[in-house]
């Protein structure tokens, strides 16, 4: 038997993977046209589309993005892809999922999104499923605007007119342990000994800051302006003194006119006057000032109002 | 030691390494006894350090980030108000006043003492427009609504609750069963108290006979510590029971009793090593200065006549008048919590005092102008500034006329609605002058800008300096946080 008689009972190898090849590719072809989530997905590997990304400050990352975190990405997210869905970023919500795209660009109508989010909490098909918070009416009108405007990643906030604004969660400020520590450390020895002398009345405001606050309030009139010029050396960090009730008088002015962070003052009760407040006016931090029980009179607190500084107390009473 | 499977337990709870080792052996020598009337704080114990002492539970402690809010006062108001007679105007609810309570929303629902179909009932007292800020208020408040341009009035409340003892715990301690630490638990735990001449946490009830559904768990410090419980005080007569020495008893007498007290609490801690064994001590020490400064701080005769006229106030008598008063004054001592509590808003229908034709307008009339005045005072005093109030109840009442049993009954009434309720805020960090939130036209749902219960807590939280997500007390397995397990939010739209 010759070589060429053997080999009629199988295609030759070129042809074989040619097959192969073709068919798988006809295969996706196939599903790309099927299934339009499955093309883009398909053309953004092959690079041969962009993945498309929502502008930072569009209508999509401001408004949508945060009720798809909020109610749909426990099970539609980067963990978990119910029915292949993804909703945690905007490539991937239009993309949609096993059973086709979810969001048409300004079809509202035929977008599977919405007729899922819209439906009665106890409907199967209901989204998010029973039990889970349901999207209110505002974040519904929200996503129908967004997608009858073109579901864009880029579309600016304020073009989409109409939309309900959404309550947004508040960012825990960021602070740097390092730095307040190093700031600490700058004034640790004055503040040892003042602590030492004045047990309790000075403190840190925050536990990651180097800020501090000085209340002397519980000492009475026993804390005069001898006892407050003790901690000048550490008034460039002073933020907050309580005063109330205490011994001191306009004689502090300077003292307390030298306090650059110094953004709340409170003198109930004391013998104060409006010398001590005329000092307070260039206090560029100040933000509110009691004057409770003083002898500032409203003419002196009026220049103070009009730096913007609030004024708690009986001066209107004088 | 008598020997107790009891004891065993906890003090194999109590034992961790850290405390074996930190504590030693007798670092507890002379710990508390030196000082009769300690100082604000100990030098050792000062607020600049983070680290908790065992010895001292309510030293002050600073909060993780710069507060808005210092102190709270919380008036709750137990029973749950009507928001419909108070705050959430429904005009559309007053035109189909008296007829069927639609299908749709009684459908799957279930309410306390509703059933059948109930009619829908319109609120019973006008409302106005008030303030600068055009807030809605019915006539029932007209002191408070003298300080409605300082309110932040929540329309929007819900809570799961349906039920007063659980839905009192909820929004007291976070959540429905008993066993969680309640608000002022959490915050004196977290920030220690200002003076320590007195209870971090302070709690005041109204009235001496009625008390809580959901009784003292209400004020309890749950899984945190027993030194971080509320306190509870009486208006009339020694604020707290066996304050004063007996007669016959001279302070210091007192001392040398409380002495030998002490010696065997140290000798039982230093047996078992349970740290409940120092709550107890610090509490018979805090006892002891308190007999000085508790009776002077509750000692409302020392307000010049023309202050008590404004709250109403009566010395000798249990009265919230009294209590806002006292209140008042706890706060300027450097009270961190003050917890009042006023019973009777549960308007049924049922008896007179449960109408809300009578029940509902004695509540308001026992309360608005103590409420009022204590503001007023707050103000003045540039207390309100870092001093964070918050009124409301536990619930809300349904926009539907209650027929316990299907019958019409014998007063006006509204059964409790978790579904949507008002609640006000002002002081520290709040916006005020403003209106939270929506219901719907009937007022049966929120529609806007839902508050939870546990978004609540976090802003409370917020303003005091702490993030909900990591203010936490770790028991039985699990970081404990006063939001629970459910995602909650700080909500923005109410800081200033």
């Amino acid at each position: 038997m010759s070589d060429n008689t053997r080999a009629t009972g199988y295609l030759p190898a070129w042809l074989y993977l040619a097959l192969v090849a073709l068919v798988t590719t006809l295969g996706i072809a196939i599903a790309m046209a099927l299934r339009p989530a499955f093309a883009n997905s398909v053309l953004e590997f092959l690079h041969l589309q962009a993945t498309p990304q929502a502008a930072r400050n569009s209508f999509y990352a401001v408004r949508v993005a945060p009720l798809f975190e909020n109610h749909c990405i426990s099970c539609h997210g980067e963990r978990r892809q119910k029915a292949a869905l993804r909703l945690d970023s905007y490539a991937f919500a239009l993309r949609g999922g096993r059973h086709g795209t979810v969001i048409r660009a300004g079809d509202i109508k035929h977008s599977e999104l919405m007729e899922r989010i819209t439906l009665p909490p106890s409907d199967d098909r209901a989204m998010p499923p029973e039990g889970k918070t349901p999207l209110s009416p505002d974040e519904i009108k929200v996503i129908r605007l967004w997608i009858g405007a073109g579901a864009s990643p880029s579309i600016k906030v304020a073009a989409i007119k109409g939309a309900p604004r959404l309550v947004r969660d508040v960012a825990i400020p960021n602070f740097d342990l390092a730095q307040a520590m190093r700031q600490r450390a700058t004034l640790a020895a004055e503040v040892d000994r003042l602590s030492r002398r004045y047990p309790g009345l000075l403190s840190y405001q925050s536990r990651n800051s180097a800020d501090m606050e000085l209340d002397a309030s519980s000492r009475g009139a026993a804390f005069g302006d001898a006892d407050l010029k003790a901690f000048a050396p550490v008034t460039s960090r002073l933020v907050r003194i309580d005063l109330s009730g205490t011994g001191i008088t306009d004689a502090s002015a300077s003292l307390l006119a030298a306090m650059p962070a110094l953004k709340a003052l409170r003198l109930a009760n004391t013998k104060t006057g409006d010398n001590l407040v005329a000092a307070l006016v260039p206090l560029k931090s100040l933000k509110s000032l009691t004057e409770t029980g003083t002898g500032a009179t409203q003419a002196s607190l009026a220049s103070l109002r009009a730096r913007g500084v609030t004024i708690y107390g009986d001066g209107d009473a004088k | 030691m008598i020997p107790s499977p009891f004891l065993d337990q906890c003090r194999l709870q109590a034992d961790t390494r850290r405390q074996f080792l930190g504590w030693g052996m007798g670092g507890l020598g002379a710990m508390f006894l030196n000082s009769a009337l300690a100082a604000p704080a100990k030098p050792g114990a000062s607020a600049l350090q983070i680290k908790r002492d065992p010895t001292t539970p309510l030293a002050p402690l600073p909060p993780p980030f710069a507060p808005k809010a210092r102190r709270v006062i919380y008036l709750h108001t137990g029973g749950s108000p009507s928001q419909l007679e108070l705050f959430d105007y429904k005009p559309e609810l007053i035109k189909y006043n008296g007829k069927d309570c639609p299908e749709a929303l009684l459908k799957g629902k279930r309410f306390a003492f509703i059933t059948g179909v109930p009619k829908l009932m319109g609120a019973m007292y006008p409302f106005h427009r008030s303030g600068k800020s055009g807030a809605w208020m019915s006539d029932r408040l007209p002191h408070l609504e003298k300080h409605v341009d300082d309110l932040c009035i929540i329309n929007s409340m819900r809570t799961d609750q349906f039920n007063h003892a659980p839905a009192q715990l909820l929004v007291q301690t976070g959540d429905p069963r008993i066993g969680h630490a309640s608000l002022g638990s959490w915050v004196t735990y977290g920030l220690g108290s200002q003076n320590q001449n007195l209870p971090g946490y302070i709690v005041m009830i109204s009235s001496s006979s009625t008390t809580a559904n959901a009784g003292k768990p209400l004020w309890g410090s749950g899984f945190l510590p027993s030194v971080y419980q509320g306190v509870q005080c009486r208006a009339a007569g020694e604020p707290v029971l066996y304050l004063d020495n007996p007669k016959g008893v001279s302070r210091a007498q007192r001392r040398e009793v409380l002495d030998a007290v002490d010696e065997i609490n140290r000798g039982t801690f230093r047996q078992l090593g349970n740290p409940e064994t120092v709550a107890r001590i610090a509490q018979y020490e805090m006892a002891y200065r308190m007999q000085l400064e508790a009776s002077d701080a509750m000692d409302i005769t020392r307000e010049p006549p023309q202050v008590l006229a404004r709250y109403g106030a009566e010395p000798g008598k249990t009265s919230y008048a009294n209590n806002c008063l006292v209140a008042r004054r706890l706060a300027e001592r450097g009270v961190r919590f003050i917890q009042l509590y006023h019973w009777g808003w549960d308007s049924h229908g049922t008896p007179v005092d449960q109408g809300l034709n009578v029940g509902l307008v004695d509540c308001c009339h026992a309360t608005d102008q103590a409420t009022a005045a204590l503001l007023t005072d707050l103000k003045s005093k540039g207390l309100l500034e870092d001093t964070l109030v918050v009124w409301g109840g536990e619930f809300g009442r349904t926009p539907m006329q209650e027929n316990r049993g299907g019958q019409e009954m014998k007063y006006i009434g509204r059964d409790h609605h978790p579904a949507a309720f008002s609640m006000w805020l002002a002081g520290a960090g709040i916006k005020g002058g403003m209106t939270h939130g929506a219901t719907d036209d009937l007022g049966y749902d929120v529609v806007r800008d839902p508050v939870e219960v546990r978004d609540l807590h976090a802003t409370m939280l917020y303003l005091l300096g702490f993030d909900y997500r990591s203010f936490s007390y770790p028991y039985q397995g699990l970081d404990q946080k006063l939001t629970g397990v459910k995602p909650a939010r700080i909500v923005s739209d109410l800081l200033a």
